[in-house]
């Protein structure tokens, strides 16, 4: 296989040397930059990542024009948006994670900070129409907020997104990623202060490839993570989906439960990681994956994996791959109600499941009408 | 004429290449306004007769009729059984995380009332009878939130069982061991939901191991399945013959 390499060489945005942002480590130890992201992109890890889709055409789109997001609730009290990061906000950035997601911040040059130092009374909400500026979201001690990201764009959108919470903060993000694309990606990276809460609920339909990748901290001690995602994967179309969850310290805890769709000639993948660093005890993690077929020629590909240099954990993962249950189907028949009502009321509640948040309601029935679609073609 | 007809009901459970035969040769006649009672060893084919009447797949009827108001059960699928009058009780409720019930029962009475040519029932006045219904047989109308059966008690999903007899008000009912798992509380709950759902209209097919239920619900038949066939019939005493003598003097 061909090195993968990126478009352009890279320079560090002036935010960096301000000193306000901690470099990647790789950086702090002295390599330089060009060859510590070539080296990320091509070592086994990222390979894995990048099994089932194409990183070239991702890599092409690093440098293509972005604009700005419509943000909604800005103005209100708590949130302060400029170009440079806030005094003592620490943001992570992972060149092995996700060279291409730093590449894109190097590009970018500019990025988004939104800074928000106390609880918010309104949701703060972000509309992408095609590939937008990176934007890093900061939440001070104590701030509680709702994010709410609506994403659109019909050829090769890319979003990035960092967040970082710091201790006791509560921060609850849905996002709706269903609208048609060739190619989009969106990568949102987390890190998760000291009892500090932070909750995704994640909605996406397929797209020519809809490309999720979430790298979610534990960093400090108690913080606790929910990821709830449902997504239906219809004729066609495509959704690859890489969560990586860290436990970085003790006491954290973490719930993912994603729940997927894949109808008539759909394909997903789903890499859902689970890696529980030495010294994290009291951890306490699961991850639930899974997978309803329905129709003919759907490609599934899930892999839950957990890495574990602690003894002192809890943590269950699992992944399912099925059709709907005859019993279930049964017992719906048997009141009266058809076949065909009673698929689409057990698929429905499959997704029902994981449809949850302030954006469940305006997702809910176009991922209904994804499944339907494909069943009436 | 009677409600429910069956002739020389042959029937196998399984995959083709490894059926094996369960009924052989049952007969039994149910009249509006009857209830029967159908007691048995285990294995003799109870559950199997309640599935093969209501379609359930994996059962094969390989000779013989089941006549349900004047219409051949053996061609229709399992909703169209029940769009024509048939309910089943289920031995074990399914579970159905996502569904609520409430939203399941709606489908099913829309179901039903399209079938028959009906008016599907106003939204609000359905959502009102359904809470009465369930207060009716000790469910918490929280419960209708919930998903079908979703972390229900053994007794709570015999009793939402019951509280959809009620509602759906099916010509034929088959209770299919209802009252395993009951205490005697939720027992009489059932059995008083039973009392008022029968009426000289329609009419009950209870299976049962046990003559208790019986206390309760008053027979008007009496079978013993064995084998697969009725081998005896009779009234009320018999059920109490068969709990003091057990199955082994008749087979």
């Amino acid at each position: 296989m061909a090195d993968l390499s990126l478009p352009q060489a890279v320079t560090l945005p002036n935010y960096f040397s301000q000193d306000r942002l901690a470099l990647p480590a790789q950086i702090l130890n002295g390599e330089d930059m060009p060859s510590a992201l070539t080296a990320a992109l091509n070592s086994t890890l990222h390979r894995e990542r990048w099994k089932y889709s194409k990183t070239a055409p991702v890599l092409e789109g690093l440098i293509r024009t972005m604009n700005l997001p419509t943000i909604i609730g800005g103005e209100q009290a708590g949130v302060q948006i400029s170009q440079a990061p806030e005094q003592n906000v620490r943001f992570s950035f992972d060149l092995s994670q996700a060279p291409e997601a730093f590449a894109r911040l190097c590009y970018a040059q500019e990025a988004l900070f939104i800074h928000i130092e106390q609880t918010l009374k309104s949701p703060l909400e972000i509309h992408h129409a095609g590939s937008t500026v990176p934007i890093l979201i900061s939440l001070g001690t104590n701030a509680e907020a709702t994010l709410l990201e609506h994403f659109a764009g019909n050829l090769q959108p890319q979003n990035t997104l960092w967040i970082s919470l710091a201790e006791r903060s509560h921060l609850k993000h849905s996002r709706n990623s269903l609208e048609a694309a060739e190619l989009h990606w969106q990568y949102l990276c987390v890190d998760i202060g000291k009892n500090a809460d932070y909750l995704l609920n994640n909605h996406a339909a397929g797209a020519g490839l809809r490309r999720q990748d979430i790298h979610i901290r534990l960093s400090g001690q108690g913080a606790n993570a929910e990821l709830i995602s449902a997504a239906v994967i219809s004729g066609k179309l495509a959704l690859d989906q890489q969560i990586t969850l860290e436990h970085l310290v003790a006491n954290g805890k973490s719930k993912q439960v994603v729940h997927n769709i894949v109808a008539d000639g759909g394909k997903c993948t789903f890499n859902g990681r689970i890696h529980i660093h030495e010294g994290a005890n009291g951890t306490d993690a699961t991850l639930a994956n899974k997978n309803l077929g329905l129709g003919k020629n759907a490609t599934i590909n899930t892999k839950p994996e957990l890495e574990i240099y602690t003894d002192d954990v809890t943590c269950a993962h699992g992944a399912t791959i099925g059709q709907l249950s005859d019993q279930e189907l049964f017992y719906l028949s048997s009141r009266g109600i058809s076949p065909e009502a009673a698929q689409a009321l057990l698929s429905e509640g499959f997704l029902r499941q994981c449809t949850q948040g302030p954006l469940a309601e305006a997702a809910l029935p176009i991922l209904i009408n994804a499944i339907k679609q494909e069943h009436d073609a | 004429m009677s409600l429910l007809e069956v002739t020389n009901l042959h029937a196998t459970v399984g995959a083709q290449d490894q059926q094996k035969a369960i009924l052989k040769g049952l007969n039994i006649s149910v009249n509006p306004g009857e209830v029967h009672a159908i007691m048995g060893p285990n294995g003799s084919g109870k559950s199997t007769l309640a599935n093969v009447l209501s379609g359930r797949p994996g059962y094969t009827v390989t000779d013989g009729s089941m006549i349900l108001a004047n219409t051949n059960l053996a061609d229709m699928e399992p909703h169209e059984r029940a769009q024509l009058g048939l309910f089943l009780a289920f031995q074990y409720p399914v579970e159905i995380p996502g569904v609520s019930n409430m939203e399941f029962l709606k489908a099913s009475v829309d179901s039903l009332a399209r079938a028959r040519g009906e008016e599907q029932p106003n939204t609000a006045a359905f959502i009102k009878k359904v809470r009465i219904l369930a207060a009716s047989v000790d469910l918490d109308p929280q419960f209708l939130k919930r998903g079908v059966n979703e972390g229900f008690s053994g007794g709570e999903k015999k009793r939402n069982e019951i509280m959809q007899l009620l509602l759906l008000e099916p010509k034929l009912a088959i209770l299919d061991e209802t009252d395993s798992g009951l205490d005697i509380d939720a027992l009489q709950v059932v059995a008083e939901g039973v009392n008022r759902y029968k009426n000289s209209n329609n009419g009950v097919v209870l299976i049962t191991h046990y003559q208790r239920l019986l206390d309760y619900i008053i027979p008007d038949f009496v079978h013993v399945l064995a084998d697969g066939k009725i081998i005896q019939s009779g009234d009320k005493s018999l059920a109490l013959e068969l709990e003091d003598k057990g199955y082994a003097w008749l087979t």
